[in-house]
């Protein structure tokens, strides 16, 4: 029976979410990638992907589309084991769509400003984070933050992507490989 | 303050026709805008890496229980009897 997963609010609403994605999705990929002669792991990589994926296509404003998610899952992980492990797999226009690996292409600098951020910065990653990724409600934002209300919230959200736009400026100037 | 949030809907395409045409006449009349843009292009990107990091730790995490925790005994056999040939 397909259910609408709800990645709610908080942490540990997304872990409801996720697990229960785990206990629908997962067995069917596991059970595609064994018969394609994959290992546990190759099956582990794969659908945590796919989960980053759906992730993202469910939070976003455009949403999901399928009537039944943990099909579209499946369907996802099926996409990327294909474009993984299958020689000849000529590139499609879900490619792009189901691109998350920019991260491998990130110059060495970005991963220092990235770490960076992580440590020095991670507060206003967070905000940030629940505004421009998770897409939370301001009202909810001010809530799991602390603020006193949606102006405040809104204050700061500009407030750490001018931090966050000065700390990368700055940095990149010191580590000269720095390109978009 | 104010420029971060045009800047944002500039890159968001989410402001108003007259915000829009403001917008891109202020391209025009100061010169350090468009480096601005651009470098608040990198930081939406650096918020987006940052984000599916955690993200992808906090499913890890989920992981682990999954496959360590005695509650999830049944689930972890179903799996594990894919693998088992």
């Amino acid at each position: 029976m397909a259910t609408e997963i709800n990645f709610g609010r908080s942490a540990a609403d997304r872990e409801k979410g996720f697990i229960a994605l785990y206990k629908k999705a997962f067995p069917a990929v596991a059970k595609y990638v064994s018969k394609m002669g994959g290992s546990f792991d190759d099956a582990k990589d794969i659908f945590q992907d796919a989960l980053v994926i759906f992730y993202e296509k469910k939070v976003n404003q455009s949403g999901i589309v399928a009537t039944n998610e943990q099909a579209y899952l499946v369907g996802i992980a099926k996409h990327l084991w294909s474009r993984k492990f299958e020689e000849n797999c000529a590139l499609t226009s879900l490619d792009k769509q189901f691109d998350i690996s920019e991260e491998d292409e990130l110059q060495p600098s970005s991963f220092k400003i990235l770490h960076y951020l992580e440590t020095a910065g991670q507060k206003c990653m967070e905000l940030l984070k629940a505004f421009y990724y998770d897409n939370l409600p301001v009202n909810t934002i001010a809530e799991l933050f602390g603020y006193s209300g949606i102006r405040s919230a809104t204050v700061q959200k500009y407030k750490c992507m001018e931090k966050v736009r000065e700390t990368i400026k700055e940095k990149s100037l010191a580590y000269e490989d720095f390109v978009e | 303050m104010n420029e971060i949030k045009l800047i944002d809907e500039h890159l968001f395409n989410t402001g108003s026709t007259e915000d829009r045409l403001l917008f891109d006449a202020m391209l025009i009349l100061n010169p350090s805008l468009p480096e601005q843009v651009m470098w608040q292009k990198n930081a939406h990107a650096m918020v987006q890496q940052y984000s599916r990091r955690k993200l992808k730790a906090e499913i890890e995490t989920i992981h682990q229980k999954l496959f360590n925790e005695v509650r999830h005994r049944t689930f972890q056999q179903k799996i594990m009897s894919f693998f088992s040939r």
